[in-house]
């Protein structure tokens, strides 16, 4: 395999992303939270409205020429309003434990 | 996508490309966690790839590489390893370049067409992906996890069939069903609504999932199944549940007749025989302490743990048995009910401090789990001391079931007296088990008297979802049922006759036996 190589200019806050993405990727985090997020969603109705979105868009388009992207642009901003807030907190004080945990 | 699918993958698909898209799978899409990584190595057919590799790679290279970016939908090209994000077009821009037409994106595993623009649905790739995803589960120590159901060839055609679909709306009323009393049968309609109203028995029921082993048609199993079709049908008239009585009558002997029975007597009977009907292996090593796999044990069997310790040589014998379900002492009942043992503080659990004086379910849970004293007239052969020994007995959930079942002792038969005890005990909608758990004891043993709080741990968390009540007096007395439907609906069930109820109707009825579902499950 060959790599291409590129040099990257990162502020600091990309940089802390960068990190903590990092971390959370090597201890197998990220897919702990990727599952719970999963899970939450469908329990609170999310996933199920989302899905009446994407019907929407579909029918809109028609089947035939709906593509993946039309789906994202369709239903992106509307799907982020609809995440409940409780969801969001849990999501953050699992991420904020896990990096207090981690951080020494 | 257009429906004829993508005619490019073909330029991919050359050599060894599984083989590479499997290494591509493992490395930056689905790679296992840093647990493992230290301890195992991964054999595949052409070569391997340690984890340890994997995991860094992963976490070291994947960002985009012309901004920096490790969101913005990454996405890999599936010829030469670059990563670019798609939301800025970096990855459009590389297959522009040098013509390389597939990108695989990084988080979900979807392969993307620069041609058709558009992500493709390829059997072959698909199935690669599947495989992969489950091996990184494994890998991490998930398990097998929920994956969306994905009708096979038979029942498509059936689906095609059977063109009329039932929509579960939030208010409908589908799966209920009144019963219609056969003569002092209120015992079985009211269990057999809990059941029917059982979540899990009813996923389980309701995808066919009953392989039928018996040989004549009197499988209590197959009769549940029909049950369900008939719950869950959509029709509204009265069910005559007259074949599950005779098979009842059929199996457990002691319950025929038409005198009122005990519901508590006929739930554990018919579990019993649900359990002896349903012994089809499905593969998986059981993990209850009844050590068998059928649907009941996976849904009802719980583990106790029994710790008698010797007052002499404090030696502890500890035994763990299987439960269908817990019964549990009422004040007002001839065995003392308080005070309770030494260390209970009256801490509140389960959001109910009790102004009111009143008793509550984790009141009878805390007096269930208490070290009791035995007593001298009750002395047990200690190993420790090889005699017989005073001692204290003390019982503790050693694993949960996901259908918790109490069952308050409001029938007291003793060689005395036969009465009902009437005592009103509150129960909660939710159910922390904590405090009751072995594991929470042994903490509290090794001086860690403050439980951690942890709010995001729910493993040990209920809700109650069913409620069967014993109304009159002990010579006769009438069983209704209260059921929760959808998430917070409840109606109570009297026979043929159903209705809505409130629930606060719920939380204030007295309360014979009740029902318990864990909110989280693991998966196995
Ligand atoms: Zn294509
Ligand atoms: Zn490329
Ligand atoms: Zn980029
Ligand atoms: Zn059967
Ligand atoms: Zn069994
Ligand atoms: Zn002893």
């Amino acid at each position: 395999m060959r790599r291409e190589m590129c040099f990257i200019n990162m502020s600091k806050e990309s940089q802390m992303r960068a990190a903590i993405n990092q971390k959370l990727i090597e201890m197998g985090e990220r897919e702990r939270l990727k599952e719970l997020l999963r899970a939450k969603l469908i329990e609170c109705g999310w996933r199920d409205q989302l899905k009446a979105l994407c019907k929407e868009v579909i029918k809109e388009k028609g089947i035939e020429n709906v593509t993946v992207e039309d789906l994202v642009a369709g239903v992106t901003p509307k799907g982020r309003a609809l995440v409940p807030d409780s969801v969001k907190k849990e999501l953050l004080q699992r991420i904020r434990a896990f990096l207090a945990q981690h951080s020494t | 996508m257009s429906p004829a699918g993508c005619s490019h993958v073909n330029g991919f698909k050359v050599d060894n490309w599984k083989q590479n898209l499997r290494v591509i799978y493992q490395c930056f899409v689905w790679s296992g966690s840093a647990e493992t990584r230290k301890r195992k190595c991964v054999v595949e057919e052409g070569g391997f790839v340690p984890d340890a590799l994997k995991i860094t790679f992963k976490a070291k290279s994947c960002m985009c590489h012309m901004c920096g970016a490790h969101l913005n939908r990454l996405h890999s090209c599936l010829h030469c390893v670059f990563f670019g994000c798609f939301s800025k077009k970096h990855i459009h821009e590389h297959a522009k370049n040098k013509r390389h037409n597939l990108a695989i994106d990084l988080l979900y595993g979807g392969i993307y067409c620069f041609v058709c623009q558009d992500y493709i649905y390829d059997k072959d790739m698909e199935q690669i992906a599947k495989e992969e995803q489950r091996k990184a589960w494994k890998l991490q120590g998930i398990g097998e996890k929920y994956s969306m159901w994905e009708p096979t060839k038979r029942e498509l055609e059936l689906l095609r069939h059977n063109p009329k679909r039932r929509k579960i709306t939030a208010n409908c009323t589908i799966g209920l069903r009144g019963l219609i009393n056969l003569g002092n049968t209120c015992f079985m309609n009211c269990i057999v609504q809990a059941l029917t109203h059982t979540p899990l028995l009813r996923d389980f029921f309701l995808s066919d999932r009953h392989k039928c082993e018996m040989q004549s048609n009197s499988c209590l199993v197959c009769e549940m199944s029909q049950l369900f079709q008939e719950f869950y049908s959509g029709h509204r008239s009265p069910h005559i549940p007259f074949r599950l009585l005779h098979l009842v009558w059929t199996h457990a002997r002691h319950l025929a007749g038409y005198e009122q029975q005990d519901a508590h007597e006929f739930l554990i009977a018919a579990l019993d025989v649900l359990h002896r009907h349903c012994k089809d292996d499905n593969g998986k090593k059981a993990n209850n302490p009844n050590h068998c796999n059928c649907i009941i044990d996976q849904i009802f069997t719980g583990g106790l743990q029994s710790d008698v310790t010797c007052q002499v040589c404090h030696g502890v014998s500890t035994t763990i048995d299987p439960f269908w379900d817990i019964s549990l002492d009422l004040p007002g009942s001839s065995t003392p009910f308080w005070p309770l043992s030494p260390g209970s503080d009256g801490s509140v659990v389960n959001g109910d401090s009790h102004p009111s004086g009143a008793t509550t379910l984790t009141d009878c849970l805390r007096r269930f789990t208490r070290p009791e004293h035995l007593g001298s007239s009750a002395k047990i052969k200690c190993s420790g001391c090889h005699s017989y020994q005073e001692s204290t007995k003390q019982l503790t959930m050693k694993r949960l079931p996901i259908v918790a079942c109490f069952h308050l002792k409001r029938f007291e038969h003793s060689a005395k007296l036969r009465r009902k005890i009437t005592t009103y005990v509150s129960f909660p909608l939710e159910l922390d088990m904590t405090p009751f758990m072995a594991s929470s004891k042994e903490s509290r043993m090794n001086g860690q008297y403050q439980q951690p709080v942890d709010s995001l741990n729910n493993d040990n968390k209920y809700s109650l979802f069913a409620v069967v009540n014993h109304q009159g007096t002990l010579e006769s007395g009438h069983y209704t049922t209260f059921i929760r439907q959808h998430k917070d609906q409840w109606f109570k069930c009297d026979d043929a006759i159903i209705t809505k109820a409130s629930i606060k109707d719920v939380l204030d009825s007295e309360g014979y036996l009740l029902f318990y579902h864990k909110q989280f499950l693991e998966y196995e």
